[in-house]
């Protein structure tokens, strides 16, 4: 099985006029490419801001994708096209950048700092949902760890794991997901807890 | 299918490993379901957290904003179809009204080349089999065919077309018998080569000496004027 046989099922249904669906292919990718343009942009607003063009984007070609390649190749192509170019228009035009970041407008520095990841808020965040599944990693049984971490990490496909770890690919998905529900479980009650805000992520 | 079975297929789509009929499905479960919409959103946090990716992403709600600007794009979209729509069927309308206007004024102008009265003959009617044919008459030259038209081939019945053309003026008196031979080539060209039948037809409109041949006094007969006359005319009528 491809593996990307899901991503091109959402898209199908994309490209059928179903928007809904790209909501999914959204916040599945949304952290790889926030870091994909972080890599151009260091500030993680901008990066955000890019990341965000680049799925506009994508949105707007993807009646074209054919599926001749994995929907995230085409998807990081777009992005790092997307982050080259706000590059080369931050270069073409320093003054204004230069500008906007003296800016003493209080009410455009609030709009920044709520979106700015690397605000205090957004640091501890971070911090605590990582805190968060390495700690519930660390305590899940071996063979749980061992299937997640291979797919997580490594990006092996169930089959490639089922070899690796001499089990039927039944297994390896049976695994897998109850190493995501205790992970899970842990992390919703961060949220719960009120250091994170579940609403957003839905 | 349970709950859990039902969470356990979302891990497998996930993961891009459960089959596409099924994703077709459990997607489309997705889009009412909100729990499992959240938590396919923290399987997507869980892995970035491993990887180090930028999760508080999901905390400044930037999935949100780009449906909120997916919205955008779509409610543009369906205005440009709109508009592209709306001028489309403006040009439409536009040609419709062009070729009727130019349709009238043919009409009109070859009702002026007639009797000038209206009535159904003016309306114009290509099709061969419902129009009277002028006669051929042979001139009494010894066997020298040359074509023209009887009298009685100028007027049709009202029930009938007027002409295939239209005269370019009535000053000339040969045009009525240039309109004749035009329609006589016209009905007896059903069967011919489109391309002959076009070169007679051409010929015919360019060279207004071929018309004023057929319409000219005829030498007579075994003259050496009178068998230029007749070769050049079935020259003209060949061509």
């Amino acid at each position: 099985m491809g593996a990307d046989a899901s991503d091109l099922s959402l898209v199908r249904r994309v490209q059928r006029g179903e928007r809904g669906a790209y909501d999914l292919l959204v916040l599945k990718y949304q952290h790889k490419v926030v870091k994909l343009v972080m890599r151009y942009l260091r500030n993680p607003a901008d990066a955000e801001d890019v990341a965000q063009e680049a799925f506009v984007k994508a949105y707007r070609a993807l009646p074209q994708f054919r599926g001749d390649s994995a929907f995230y190749t085409w998807l990081y192509r777009i992005a790092i096209n997307t982050a080259k170019n706000a590059l080369a228009a931050r270069e073409r035009n320093p003054v204004s950048y230069e500008l906007d970041l003296h800016t003493n407008d209080d009410s455009s520095d609030m709009v920044s700092r709520l979106k700015d990841p690397e605000t205090p808020e957004g640091l501890a965040l971070t911090e605590e949902i990582r805190d968060t599944v390495n700690r519930a990693i660390a305590e899940l049984p071996e063979d749980l760890r061992t299937a997640i971490v291979l797919r997580e990490l490594e990006g092996l496909s169930y089959e490639e794991i089922a070899e690796s770890m001499d089990c039927p690919v039944g297994t390896v998905r049976s695994r897998i997901f109850r190493a995501r529900e205790a992970i899970d479980r842990r992390l919703r009650e961060v949220f719960d807890g009120g250091l994170g805000r579940t609403e957003e992520l839905v | 299918m349970n709950q859990e079975e039902r969470e356990s297929q979302l891990s497998a789509m996930f993961d891009g490993e459960l089959p596409a009929t099924e994703c077709e499905l459990l997607s489309r479960r997705i889009d009412r379901d909100d729990n499992l919409r959240a938590r396919w959103s923290r399987y997507a946090l869980i892995g970035a957290a491993m990887r180090s990716e930028p999760v508080a992403t999901a905390r400044s709600g930037f999935a949100r904003r780009v449906s909120t600007a997916l919205r955008g794009v779509d409610e543009r979209g369906r205005a440009r179809r709109r508009r592209v729509l709306l001028n489309t069927a403006m040009a439409a309308s536009m040609v419709v009204g062009v070729a009727g206007l130019s349709i009238s004024m043919l009409r009109n102008a070859a009702l002026v080349a007639g009797d000038g009265t209206p009535g159904p003959s003016a309306t114009a009617n290509t099709t061969a089999s419902n129009t009277t044919l002028p006669e051929i008459v042979t001139a009494p030259t010894g066997g020298s065919a040359i074509l023209a038209t009887t009298s009685a081939a100028h007027r049709p019945s009202s029930a009938e077309p007027l002409s295939y053309v239209t005269p370019a003026s009535v000053v000339n008196g040969n045009d009525a018998l240039r309109t004749d031979l035009a329609d006589f080539i016209v009905a007896h060209s059903q069967y011919s080569m489109p391309l002959m039948r076009r070169s007679l037809l051409s010929a015919l409109v360019s060279n207004e000496d071929g018309a004023e041949l057929a319409a000219a006094p005829r030498a007579p007969a075994g003259t050496p004027a009178g068998a230029l006359h007749a070769a050049t005319a079935a020259s003209a009528s060949s061509r």
